[in-house]
C-alpha cells in the first residue's frame, strides 16, 4: 500500500529531526507508527539512507524506485543531500561527497495529482529577460529558472536553503577517495520530450558540448575536465575522470542534459545547434515551450506525463514568464490579480503586499552579497591599517535602517548560509575609536584626502552605501566622491589595479563554497597579462592564501577542508581586501492560492514545485 | 513632374544622411570607455574566452575595417548580432519596432483627436473658460512626469477599478494572436477576431494615452497660436466682410491655413516618440524599441544601438518627407523644386 505524499514528507521530517537530536528515538518510533505503520517505516528507512552503500568518499546509495499510480512512492533515493548543521539565524551546509548524507527526496513524486486541484496556469512577472536558454551558454537567475524547467540535470538543488542535492537523472554515484574519478548511474525512467530515453550518451554529449563551446557555463568545468573526461561504459552509466581532483563536482555538475538527436538536427555550419537553442529546447524537464516572444513573454506548458512526477498536491498546467521590469508595475499587477507571482520586489513593497488579504511576501536571504571592494594595490587602501580603519568606520546599523532592515549584515567574510562558513572568524562592527586608532597608524592620520567610491548608475542601494561612507569618513576629514558608472565601465576598470577605483561597490554570490575564495581573492585570476574582472577588484595577493585555495579545491578530506576554509576566512578577515556589508533580501510576492513555494537561494522560483489551490485564496501561509 | 523630381532628390539625400548618422553612431559607440566584450562574456570568463568572443564579433580588427564590414553586412540586410543576447539584431528590430510604431501611431491619433479641437476651442474662446481650461490642461500634461502619471493611471484604472490591464501587450492567460505583420491590432483584424482586437486595444490604451499627453499639449499650444494669428489676419477680415459664416471661415480656411506648423510638430513628435518612449515602455512592460535601445546602450552593445539608430533615423527622414509633402496639400502656394 502506498503512502501519501504528506506521510512520506512527515517521515522524512521525523528522521531529519531525529538525526539532529531534536527528538528522541522513542518519539521517532511512536510518531512513525502513528503515521502509517509499515509504509512509514519503509519511507523512514529510505529517508535515512538505509540501503546506502558507502564508498570511502561518497555516500551513494542504491536506488529502489517505482512510479506509483496513486500518491507518491516510498522509494529510497540515492543522491546525497547536504549535511546541515544549524547555527543561529541560519544553517550551514556541507555538500561535499564525504560529508553528504542520503537525500530524503524521492526520485519519483506524484504522478497523478489530486483530482480536486486541476492544474492551472500561472502568470509570473519576472523582472529580467532571458536572452538565451542555450544550456551551454551562460546562466543567471532568469535563464536558470527557465532552463531548469525545460531540462533535467543529474541532481536537483532547489529543495531548500542551504541547497540540498536531490536526485534527478542520477540515482547513484560513487567517487574515488581522491575525488578524481566519479561514476554516475542514471535512472532508466527519464525520457526526453520527443519520447526517447535519456541515456548516458546524452549526458556525455551535453557536458562535452558545454566544454567545446567554452562559454561562461563552462567556467566551472574547464579547469577540471577536458573532452576525454566523460566516458560511457553503458547506456545508463557515466564515468568522469577529472584532470585534477575536485571535491565540489556535484554542485558544479548542474549542466542541463540535452537530447543530442534534436540538437544535431538543428546544427547550422557546425554551430552545435547554438542559434536554434537560443529560444528552443531539447530537454526532458517538467515543462516544454508553448510560445516564445522575445523580450516580452515566455509561455511554457507542463509535460503531463513527466517522468519524475510532481512534488505538490497538484501542479501547474503551464506558466507565462511575463517580463515586467518596473517593480511598481509588478506590485500593482500582483494586487490587481493580473500576476500570480512576482520577483525582485523592493523592501518597500513588503508591507503593502502583506496588507492584502490575498497576498503574501516571502523575504529570504541567500547569497547575493554586497562588498565594498578596496583596491589593495593603490594608495591609500594598499595600507592594511587604512583598510582596517575603513572596516571599523562604516556605520553598518545605519545602513540597515536606510534599507528598512531588509538586509542581513555579514557576520564573516561570506554569508552564513554558505558551506564551511566559520562563525568564529567574526565580522566588523562600527567602532569609531578603533577606526581612529588604525587611521593614526597611517600617513593620513589627520585625513585631508579624497577618495572615489564607484557604484552602478541607478542602483539606489549601492548609492546609499556610498552616502554612509561619505558621512562617516567626513568625521575623519576624508572626502568621498560618489562616482556612478555604468556596469561595462566598472568591469573594464577592474581589469588592473591602476584603472580600478579605490573603493568599488560590487554585489556577488556563488553557491559552490570554493568559488567565493577562488573568484574573488585568488591572485592568479587578476595578476596576469589579461587582467581581472569585477570579482577580483580588490586585487588581493597572498601566496599562502593562493596555496590554500588550491588545496581546498583538490582535497576530499572533510576535516582538511573545514580547517582550510577556516584558515582562508581568517586570512581574508585579517587582511580586509573587501569590506563585507550585507546580504540582499530576496523578495517574492505571491497570491495566497499559489502553493508549494520553497526558497532555494535563487531569486526566482522552481515552477515544478508550484500548484494553485483556489480554496487558499484568503489563507496566508504559516511563517 | 517637379514633385516626382523633388521626392527622388529627397530620397537620394537619405543616403548621405544615413551614412553620416552611421559613422557618428559607430564612432561614438566605439570610443566610449568600457569593454562590452568582457561584459558579454560573463563573470569569471577567462581571457581566452573574452578574446574568442571579440574575434567572433570581429571586434579585434581596426575600427575602419569594422565599419566597412558592418556597412557591407547592412547592404545585405544583416544588422549583425547582439553581443549580449546573441540575437539577430534584424530579428529584434522586426519584433520590437512594430510594437513601438503601433503605440506611437495610436498615441498620435489620440493627440491629434484631442489636441486639434482643444487648440481651436482655446483660440476661438480666447481668455474665456474653455481657453483657461485648455491652457491648464496643456501645462499640466507637459509638466507632469510621464512615469508618475503612468503609475497613477495604473493604480487608479487597473488596481482600484480593474478596468484596464497593468501592462504587457496581450492577456498572458490567453493565447497570443498569430502575428502576420508584427502589428498586433492589424493582425487581429486580419484574423477577423474582434475579441482579440478589443483585448489588444485594452492593453494599448493606457500606454498610448500616457504617451499622447505631452503631444496633446504641444499640438494644442502651437495650433492655438496659429489660429489666433490667422483669425486676426486681413484676409480673414475680408472673408468676414464678405459675409461668410464664422463656422466656414474657421474650419474651411483658418484651420487649414494654421495646420502647417502643427503638421511640422506632429512629424517631429512621431520621430521623437519612436526612440523616446522608453519610460512608458518600461512602466507598462511594453516590448518596444525604446526599451531595447536603452538597455543595449547601457551595456555598450553597439550592434543593436546602430540598428535602432539607423532605423529611427530612416523613419525620421521618411516622416520629414511626408510632412513636407503635406505642406503642399495644406497650402497650394507651396511649390517643390
Amino acid at each position: 500500500m502506498g503512502m501519501t505524499n504528506d506521510e512520506n514528507q512527515r517521515s522524512a521530517e521525523l528522521w531529519f529531526n531525529y538525526s539532529r537530536a531534536r527528538i528522541s528515538r522513542r518519539t521517532l518510533v511512536r510518531s512513525v507508527v502513528a503515521i502509517g505503520g509499515v509504509g512509514a517505516v519503509q519511507a523512514l528507512l529510505a529517508a535515512c539512507g538505509g540501503s546506502s552503500k558507502n564508498t570511502p568518499v561518497s555516500s551513494a546509495t542504491s536506488a529502489s524506485t517505482s512510479a506509483s499510480t496513486s500518491a507518491s512512492t516510498s522509494a529510497a533515493t540515492t543522491a546525497p543531500t547536504t549535511a546541515a548543521t544549524t547555527s543561529s539565524g541560519g544553517a550551514t551546509a556541507a555538500a561535499s561527497p564525504s560529508s553528504a548524507a542520503a537525500s530524503t527526496a524521492p526520485l519519483i513524486y506524484n504522478t497523478q495529482p489530486n483530482p480536486k486541484l486541476p492544474p492551472q496556469k500561472l502568470i509570473y512577472a519576472g523582472g529580467q529577460d532571458a536572452p538565451t536558454i542555450d544550456p551551454s551558454d551562460r546562466t543567471d537567475y532568469s535563464i536558470g529558472a527557465l532552463t531548469m524547467q525545460l531540462y533535467d540535470r543529474l541532481f536537483r538543488y532547489e529543495g531548500g536553503w542551504p541547497q540540498p542535492i536531490d536526485p534527478c537523472l542520477c540515482v547513484k554515484y560513487e567517487a574515488s577517495t581522491d575525488a578524481t574519478e566519479w561514476t554516475f548511474n542514471l535512472t532508466d525512467q527519464a525520457k526526453f520530450h520527443d519520447g526517447s530515453p535519456v541515456t548516458a550518451d546524452a549526458v556525455q554529449y551535453s557536458i562535452n558540448r558545454t566544454l567545446q563551446m567554452k562559454k561562461p557555463r563552462a567556467n566551472s568545468l574547464l579547469p577540471i575536465m577536458d573532452l576525454n573526461s566523460v566516458t560511457v561504459p553503458d547506456s545508463h552509466t557515466v564515468k568522469i575522470k577529472l584532470t585534477q581532483p575536485y571535491s565540489e563536482l556535484l554542485r558544479a555538475l548542474d549542466q542541463p542534459i540535452m537530447n543530442p538527436t534534436v540538437v544535431k538536427a538543428h546544427e547550422v555550419n557546425g554551430d552545435m545547434g547554438a542559434a536554434w537553442l537560443v529560444d528552443h529546447e531539447a530537454g526532458s524537464g517538467p515543462f516544454t515551450i508553448k510560445s516564445w516572444t522575445v523580450g516580452t513573454a515566455y509561455e511554457l506548458e507542463a509535460v503531463d506525463d513527466y517522468w519524475q512526477g510532481w512534488p505538490g498536491d497538484s501542479h501547474l498546467s503551464g506558466f507565462t514568464w511575463q517580463i515586467v521590469r518596473e517593480t511598481t508595475s509588478q506590485r500593482i499587477g500582483l494586487i490587481s490579480k493580473q500576476y500570480d507571482v512576482v520577483d525582485t520586489l523592493s523592501a518597500d513593497d513588503v508591507d503593502q503586499i502583506n496588507a492584502q488579504a490575498i497576498l503574501n511576501a516571502q523575504v529570504n536571504y541567500g547569497i547575493l552579497t554586497g562588498y565594498t571592494k578596496l583596491n589593495d594595490q593603490k594608495e591609500p587602501t594598499n595600507d592594511l591599517n587604512f583598510r582596517l580603519f575603513l572596516a571599523y568606520a562604516f556605520d553598518y546599523q545605519s545602513y540597515l535602517k536606510v534599507i528598512n532592515n531588509y538586509g542581513q549584515l555579514l557576520t564573516g567574510v561570506i554569508p552564513k548560509g554558505i558551506a564551511y562558513f566559520d562563525p568564529s572568524v567574526g565580522g566588523f562592527q562600527t567602532d569609531l575609536d578603533k577606526a581612529k586608532e588604525y587611521l593614526s597608524k597611517t600617513k593620513w592620520a589627520n585625513g585631508g584626502l579624497t577618495i572615489d567610491f564607484v557604484y552602478v548608475t541607478g542602483l539606489t542601494f549601492e548609492q546609499q552605501v556610498g552616502e554612509i561612507w561619505l558621512a562617516q569618513l567626513a568625521k575623519f576629514n576624508i572626502k568621498v566622491n560618489l562616482v556612478p558608472k555604468v556596469w561595462p565601465d566598472i568591469v573594464t576598470g577592474c581589469k588592473a589595479p591602476d584603472s580600478a577605483p579605490v573603493m568599488n561597490m560590487i554585489f556577488t554570490g556563488y553557491t559552490i563554497p570554493d568559488q567565493w575564495f577562488f573568484y574573488q581573492w585568488y591572485s592568479p585570476n587578476w595578476d596576469r597579462p589579461s587582467g581581472g574582472d569585477y570579482n577580483t577588484c580588490s586585487f588581493f595577493k597572498d601566496d599562502n592564501f593562493n596555496k590554500l585555495v588550491d588545496q581546498v579545491r583538490s582535497t576530499s578530506d572533510e576535516d582538511t577542508k573545514k580547517k582550510v576554509y577556516s584558515q582562508m576566512q581568517q586570512i581574508i578577515h585579517e587582511n580586509v581586501p573587501d569590506i563585507p556589508i550585507y546580504v540582499q533580501p530576496n523578495i517574492v510576492g505571491l497570491q495566497n492560492k499559489v502553493q508549494g513555494y520553497k526558497y532555494f537561494g535563487a531569486i526566482s522560483v522552481d515552477f515544478w514545485r508550484l500548484w494553485v489551490d483556489d480554496s487558499k485564496e484568503n489563507t496566508k501561509p504559516s511563517a | 513632374m517637379r514633385l516626382r523630381y523633388y521626392i527622388l532628390r529627397r530620397l537620394l539625400l537619405f543616403i548621405p544622411v544615413l551614412i553620416g548618422l552611421s559613422i557618428i553612431t559607430f564612432v561614438i559607440s566605439h570610443i566610449v570607455p568600457g569593454d562590452p566584450v568582457g561584459l558579454a562574456a560573463g563573470p569569471g570568463s577567462t581571457p581566452q574566452q573574452i578574446e574568442a568572443l571579440r574575434k567572433q564579433f570581429g571586434m579585434d580588427k581596426p575600427l575602419p575595417l569594422q565599419y566597412v564590414t558592418y556597412m557591407q553586412n547592412i547592404l545585405h540586410g544583416d544588422f549583425g548580432r547582439s553581443l549580449m543576447s546573441r540575437h539577430s539584431v534584424g530579428g529584434d528590430l522586426r519584433a520590437f519596432f512594430p510594437n513601438t510604431i503601433e503605440l506611437v501611431v495610436l498615441s498620435m491619433l489620440i493627440a491629434v483627436c484631442v489636441g486639434i479641437p482643444l487648440g481651436v476651442v482655446s483660440a476661438v474662446w480666447r481668455d474665456k473658460w474653455p481657453d483657461q481650461f485648455s491652457r491648464v490642461f496643456a501645462l499640466g500634461s507637459i509638466s507632469v512626469p510621464s512615469f508618475w502619471l503612468a503609475i497613477v493611471l495604473q493604480i487608479v484604472l487597473s488596481m482600484h477599478f480593474g478596468w484596464l490591464p497593468v501592462g504587457g501587450m496581450y492577456d498572458p492567460r490567453a493565447a497570443m494572436p498569430a502575428r502576420h505583420t508584427g502589428f498586433l491590432l492589424l493582425d487581429t483584424l486580419i484574423d477577423g477576431d474582434p475579441h482579440a482586437f478589443i483585448v489588444a486595444l485594452k492593453y494599448m490604451i493606457l500606454p498610448a494615452f500616457t504617451l499622447s499627453l505631452g503631444s496633446i499639449a504641444f499640438i494644442m499650444r502651437i495650433l492655438r497660436a496659429d489660429v489666433l494669428e490667422t483669425l486676426n489676419s486681413d484676409w480673414v477680415k475680408m472673408l468676414r466682410a464678405n459675409g461668410l459664416p464664422e463656422r466656414v471661415i474657421l474650419f474651411k480656411y483658418v484651420l487649414k491655413h494654421s495646420l502647417i506648423a502643427t503638421v511640422s510638430v506632429i512629424g517631429f513628435i512621431i520621430g521623437y516618440s519612436l526612440g523616446g518612449s522608453v519610460v512608458i515602455e518600461t512602466v507598462f512592460s511594453w516590448p518596444g524599441i525604446g526599451l531595447y535601445a536603452v538597455s543595449s546602450a547601457l551595456t555598450l552593445d553597439f550592434q543593436p544601438v546602430m540598428g535602432v539608430t539607423l532605423m529611427v533615423g530612416l523613419i525620421f527622414l521618411v516622416v520629414n518627407l511626408l510632412t513636407d509633402l503635406t505642406y503642399g496639400v495644406l497650402d497650394p502656394r507651396i511649390r517643390y523644386g
